[in-house]
């Protein structure tokens, strides 16, 4: 048993609930291993029951359901980034992916995971909130929308209760939109983020029609800029800009980087997306 | 016990199914080319074929290979596009320690034999997830576009 540890296979959702239901320790729940294997490793898991979801068939998949794009949690960011259909509905997705850790590390993290993880610096979030998805929770009471700007409610908490899961984020598929994103770290692939932000917008000239920003590695979570996006699109000044960056923004200091550094390349970053 | 399909031969495994993969190979099948380095996915040394793609074998757990298909380096370097990998990382002088080689071996044949060219950025892309520490990395893109047209025809 690893730090004391113990797995238990399940077959379906079905399965799975029936199974946890009952289950009196700590649980998590093993997909890829990519975030897990890690914490177990460093003893952040230990004594617990881990369910292996890695092969539910229920978790994968990615498909066109009206005007969405579906990923199913348990797909691989490999199986994102070579989609075809992904490609051609969201293809800021895929192609703002293409340095998410390394190629190794995408043939076996899933998105599902990158999001339960809650990291600050997860690659996969800052994306996703620009795209405004929802991700869809399920447990054995049924399914459930939320929106992933609602879906964090601290440092690697989340709206999850006992016994839920991430089955699918859902993007919705639009047309006309310019794309923005910038991940800053020292090196340009298996690398972690000292500051990311994404941004999905519409301009008119030099005027914001429509504007999500979303930053990672600033906050205890990554988040939506609602302040920011509102002085962007109402054109106001520097001054008011910086403002409302302050008011949004928490960058702290730590290994990868220092709190004003930080600070910095987020107005630069937000500088270079109006200009 | 744990069955699945390792460099082409059905074998079964006794040992706690949370246990490290590449751990599993060294010590349970006596497979020691897979090397262990960082142990958390970053270097890549630990690089083995899962289900044909490369992944770090630190990162996974003897569960996740159950039903699977797994080849490692031994089974790699055996074929022939192995040997004309190692050749190539001979002539171009890049292996120094040999720590990592296992690693950019696996990827290498991943990347030639998906279809990869012998385009340096190309290539940096697919080895990013390697790391060496004493080569050096110009030699090794080299050694990777070496193999790239020398493998034209072999299989």
């Amino acid at each position: 048993m690893m730090n004391g540890n113990k797995l238990v296979r399940v077959e379906s959702l079905s399965d799975l609930f029936a199974k946890s239901a009952s289950c009196k320790d700590n649980f998590c729940y093993l997909a890829g291993g990519t975030d897990i294997n890690v914490q177990i490793s460093k003893q952040m898991i230990k004594d617990s029951t881990l369910y292996f979801i890695s092969n539910l068939d229920e978790l994968k998949g990615i498909l066109v359901n009206g005007d969405e794009l579906v990923i199913g949690s348990g797909e691989t960011f490999g199986n994102i980034i070579n989609s075809k259909l992904v490609k051609s509905k969201v293809p800021f997705l895929s192609d703002s992916l293409v340095n998410f850790a390394s190629p190794l590390l995408q043939n076996a993290a899933t998105i599902g995971g990158n999001i339960a993880n809650g990291s600050p610096t997860a690659d996969a979030t800052p994306l996703l909130l620009a795209l405004d998805a929802d991700v869809v929770l399920v447990s054995a009471e049924g399914e459930r929308r939320v929106k992933l700007c609602e879906y964090f409610t601290g440092y690697k908490k989340s709206v999850l209760k006992k016994g839920e899961l991430v089955k699918a984020v859902a993007i919705k598929i639009e047309d006309g939109k310019s794309y923005f994103y910038k991940k800053v770290s020292s090196r340009k692939s298996l690398t972690i983020a000292k500051v990311s932000l994404a941004a999905v917008y519409s301009k008119d000239g030099d005027k914001f029609d429509s504007l999500r920003i979303a930053v990672g590695s600033l906050n205890e979570y990554a988040r939506r800029l609602p302040k920011v996006e509102k002085v962007l699109l109402g054109g106001g000044s520097d001054d008011e800009l910086k403002k409302a960056l302050q008011a949004e923004i928490t960058p702290i200091t730590d290994l990868r980087s220092d709190a004003e550094y930080r600070f910095d390349v987020a107005c630069n970053l937000i500088n270079s997306l109006r200009n | 016990m744990i069955k699945f399909n390792l460099n082409g031969k059905d074998v079964s495994v006794d040992a706690d199914p949370l246990k490290s993969l590449v751990r599993v190979l060294r010590e349970d099948l006596e497979l020691t080319g897979t090397k262990i380095g960082c142990a958390e996915g970053e270097c890549g040394a630990c690089t083995v074929l899962f289900e044909g793609k490369p992944v770090t074998s630190c990162t996974m757990n003897l569960i996740h290979a159950e039903g699977k298909d797994v080849k490692t380096v031994e089974w790699v370097a055996a074929s022939k596009l192995g040997e004309v990998i190692k050749k190539a990382f001979y002539e171009e002088n890049a292996v120094q320690c040999g720590f990592c080689f296992p690693g950019f071996m696996v990827t290498t044949y991943h990347y030639i034999s998906s279809g990869g060219t012998d385009d340096r950025e190309s290539i940096k892309r697919a080895l990013s997830g390697n790391v060496c520490r004493c080569t050096g990395y110009e030699k090794i893109i080299s050694a990777v576009q070496r193999a790239c047209n020398d493998a034209k025809g072999v299989k």
